[in-house]
């Protein structure tokens, strides 16, 4: 603006000095006003003249004359009502004081419309605004006078008792009243706080602790429960009804504490408490328990301890049983059972709660490897299912199955004596043929191998691949023979071979035996054969796992026998023979005692007897080797084939005791090969931690014993890979 | 979600309906200075309530000025009622060095603290 302007000062705004006669006469109107709006008589009064005298006297620089004028109006007005409320009778003493300050509220709001321009221009702190000095003045001498508080405090407390005991108290009386300590409170709900809420908790506290003592002991633990679900519900609408919300918190606490905090112990131990519950499957009340423990400081530690402790207890039983010791199948299949079970109760009463379920596989993993035979049973109760115990579930129970299988597994601490025994039984059932679905077999594979990684499963998938190689060398042996020469001066016979790679399979307990010429020259042929398509390989003969199928001809009937190769060796002595001892039978086949044993039984001891013994001795156990044997001529049976087990199902003492072995060698393998690994990283370290970082790396394959590690040590000091150092034993030096 | 907002149609609805003063309105404010004959604006409870604490207090007393349905004020002149008024009804005031410190002193007076610190502003800058 390039022009100067002028501010123009209107004339009339002059503030004229105001005479002391005048600011009293205007204070003496606004007192009368005051006055009769503290009796309920405004209508007639004219807010603007009020308004402006109150204006006039602020400007006038007067506001003192009408804020103390104020202060003694209201002092003067307050001490009246305590004397009218005092005197109430306790059944209109609430109803009273509720009236007279719903009344009081209202007139010092009008009055702060009123001196509006006083409480905005003239009041300062730490004086009080107009509408809070009516409040303080209430207060002070009406609220916290010794006639009033306590006897209100008291019967507010007495309703709130009555309606927890179930009877119906004025919900809005009490709010009001209630919001009648707020509302006079200054700063921070203090007056709230110390004169109701701090003797509200405790009368809570109190009234909780004697019900649920009482409750508890005369009531089923769901029945408490369930009480105290309530009793929270009701305790969440008190809050929402009447109180001051900053009052939620700490009564829920305070509830809380009394109602769950101080009864978790008895809720667990009692008798239709957390066991019964989790003994028993009561889902609903176990979730109950788990929502109202929950909101406890520490109170899920508590379930789930107990939940836990149930689990573990559960297994080792399970795991110790004399029954499920005998029996594979039913150890595995009780142990998915309660698997099942505690998945259920995981997901249906404790919200799949992360620490629960860890800690129930950590009480998995304690009572699995309790008992070192469960490695086997695994792999015996796979064996099962694959051989034919699929057979009547679909695709996706199957899948169940495999995967309860894979958790049970996850929880071994020595899978690799779980994989010795799985690749013992798939080998016996590949060369038995009594796989019941090459499909199956793979899934159930590649699910270890998405578990462990390949080398878990390298050697299994090789004998796979060794099964599918035979059989199209056998084809190649098949066109060989008919172009063969010499094969014309042989008998035809139907072989089959299946080459088996060392190292994929499991070293079968060496045997021998003497086969028949023609059956030597058939193998000769073979090996000739197989030798030449494939340079540089050995072929060495396992005839103690081989079958064959052999005819038996009888006076009247012919009957194809399905026999073990030892079991043919035996069968065929009878052509040159009427009777047989064992012994002659082991000097004729050169198979050992134990061997003769184990395959002679079937042949005379099972539903069809292709054998007899003679003398016929009734329910000789033992066989010895002088007992003699012959053909039973008389044999009775509609079949034409005939199968014979080629021993016992399951395996033998000797065999087991020889997998154990071989993962013990495969272990000080594993061992050796890890403190070199790391040695060979650390150059030196103490003995100590060269311990623990073996067990460390193989912890995923099993938990190696610190007395084998540190033999394996000794022996890598012996072959020099290792050396102590000469002033310090404990520690060892990595030799290059 | 985005928020349409148009405050000037707003606003120029609200003068609308101050100056078409037979529309719904339900209270009069009265100007009566002694040389001239009194002046009565048509205005609305529920607007001057929202706009202004002076005139929440006014209808919230219930007292005399309610029950009758006008007030009566003598000291403000008709320019400024009819400033403070578009006020109310648009949120526009023309501010001026002519006007500035009365204006001060009215919407001091009125309550209308925006306002207040706006013209104690205008009249500091210039």
């Amino acid at each position: 603006m390039s022009r100067k302007m002028i501010l123009r000062v209107p004339k009339f705004q002059e503030p004229k000095r105001m005479e002391k006669s005048e600011a009293q006469r205007l204070w003496l109107l606004l007192k009368d006003a005051i006055v009769e709006v503290q009796h309920m008589n405004a209508s007639t009064l004219s807010f603007e003249e009020l308004y402006r005298s109150s204006y006039s006297l602020v400007i006038a620089k007067r506001g003192d004359i009408l804020y103390t004028g104020l202060e003694e109006v209201n002092n003067h007005h307050t001490k009246n009502l305590l004397d009218k409320i005092a005197q109430a009778v306790d059944e209109r003493f609430l109803i009273e004081l509720n009236s007279q300050w719903q009344q009081y509220k209202l007139q010092q709001i009008m009055i702060h419309d009123i001196l509006m321009y006083l409480d905005r221009m003239y009041v300062k702190e730490p004086q009080l605004k107009v509408f809070d000095l009516g409040m303080f003045k209430w207060k002070q001498n009406v609220l916290i006078h010794s006639q009033i508080n306590d006897r209100l405090v008291r019967m507010l407390l007495g309703l709130i008792h009555m309606e927890r005991n179930g009877e119906v108290i004025d919900g809005a009386l009490m709010k009001s009243l209630i919001q009648m300590y707020v509302d006079v409170s200054l700063k921070e709900k203090e007056t709230y706080k110390q004169e109701f809420e701090e003797r509200f908790l405790l009368a809570t506290s109190h009234f909780y602790k004697s019900e649920s003592n009482l409750f508890i002991t005369n009531n089923s633990c769901g029945a408490y429960l369930k009480k105290v679900e309530i009793r929270l519900i009701e305790e969440e609408a008190r809050i929402k009804q009447y109180l001051d919300e900053s009052t939620g918190p700490k009564l829920i606490k305070a509830c809380e504490d009394e109602l769950i905090a101080n009864h978790m112990q008895t809720m667990i131990e009692m008798e239709t408490g957390c066991r019964t519950m989790i003994q028993n499957d009561r889902f609903n009340e176990l979730k109950l328990m788990y929502r109202l423990f929950q909101r406890v400081e520490n109170g899920l530690v508590h379930l789930k301890n107990e939940f836990a402790g149930y689990v573990r207890n559960e297994g080792h039983k399970i795991v110790n049983q004399p029954e499920n010791l005998k029996d594979p199948n039913a150890l595995i299949t009780s142990l998915i059972e309660i698997r099942n079970r505690f998945e259920k109760t995981l997901s249906q009463s404790f919200a799949n709660n992360r620490d629960f379920i860890n800690s129930v596989n950590t009480a998995f993993e304690s009572f699995l490897n309790e008992n070192d035979k469960l490695s086997e049973s695994l792999a015996l109760f796979i064996d099962k299912k694959l051989r034919g115990g699929f057979k009547d579930s679909n695709d996706q129970e199957i899948d169940v199955i495999m995967n309860k299988v894979i958790l049970l597994f996850r929880f071994l601490s020595d899978k690799d004596v779980f994989k010795k025994f799985y690749e013992h039984y798939l080998a016996k059932r590949l060369l038995s043929g009594r796989s019941f679905s090459e499909d199956l077999e793979r899934t159930m594979i590649s699910k270890f191998k998405q578990e462990c990684g390949n080398q878990f499963t390298s050697k299994m998938e090789g004998m796979f691949t060794d099964m599918r190689l035979s059989k199209d060398a056998l084809d190649g042996f098949k066109n060989y023979l008919q172009t063969s020469v010499e094969m014309g001066k042989l008998p035809k016979i139907d072989m089959s071979v299946r080459v088996l790679t060392q190292g994929f399979w499991p070293t079968f307990p060496p045997h021998s035996c003497t086969l028949p010429p023609l059956l030597s020259q058939y193998c000769d042929l073979f090996t000739k054969y197989y030798c030449h398509a494939h340079t540089g390989r050995r072929i060495i003969w396992q005839t103690n796992i081989g079958t064959a199928e052999v005819t038996f001809r009888l006076p009247k009937k012919t009957h194809v026998l399905a026999l073990s190769t030892y079991q043919m060796l035996i069968m065929l002595l009878f052509n040159d023979a009427e009777k047989l001892s064992l012994k002659q039978m082991a000097a004729g086949t050169s198979i050992s005692f134990m061997d003769i044993q184990r395959s002679v039984k079937p042949l005379y001891s099972g539903k069809y007897k292709v054998l007899k013994r003679t003398p016929a001795v009734e329910k000789s156990k033992e066989l010895s080797e002088n007992d003699i044997f012959e053909l039973n001529l008389n044999l009775k049976c509609k079949l034409h084939r005939i199968k014979f087990a080629a021993t016992s199902q399951t395996d033998s003492e000797p065999e087991r005791q020889h997998t154990r072995q071989r993962v013990d060698e495969d272990r000080k393998i594993e061992i050796d090969a890890a403190i070199v690994r790391i040695m060979k990283s650390r150059k030196a370290l103490i003995h100590n931690d060269l311990i623990v970082e073996c067990t460390k790396q193989l912890s995923s394959r099993f938990v190696p014993q610190t007395s084998m590690i540190k033999k394996r040590i000794e022996n890598l000091i012996e072959r020099e890979y290792l050396e102590r150092f000469p002033d310090d034993r404990r520690r060892y030096r990595y030799l290059a | 979600t985005k928020i349409f907002s148009s405050y000037l149609k707003l606003s120029n609805d609200l003068r609308n309906l101050l100056q078409n003063t037979n529309s719904h309105s339900d209270f009069e404010i009265v100007i009566t200075r002694k040389s001239e004959s009194p002046k009565i604006y048509r205005c609305h409870r529920a607007i001057l309530s929202c706009r202004s604490d002076y005139f929440n207090g006014v209808f919230r007393s219930n007292m005399k000025e309610s029950q009758e349905g006008r007030i009566e004020l003598s000291d403000i002149s008709e320019q400024f009622m009819e400033n403070i008024l578009t006020y109310m009804y648009t949120g526009q005031y023309e501010i001026s060095l002519e006007n500035a410190i009365e204006s001060l002193i009215i919407s001091k007076k009125f309550c209308f603290e925006e306002l207040a610190e706006f013209s104690t502003t205008f009249i500091k800058d210039n």
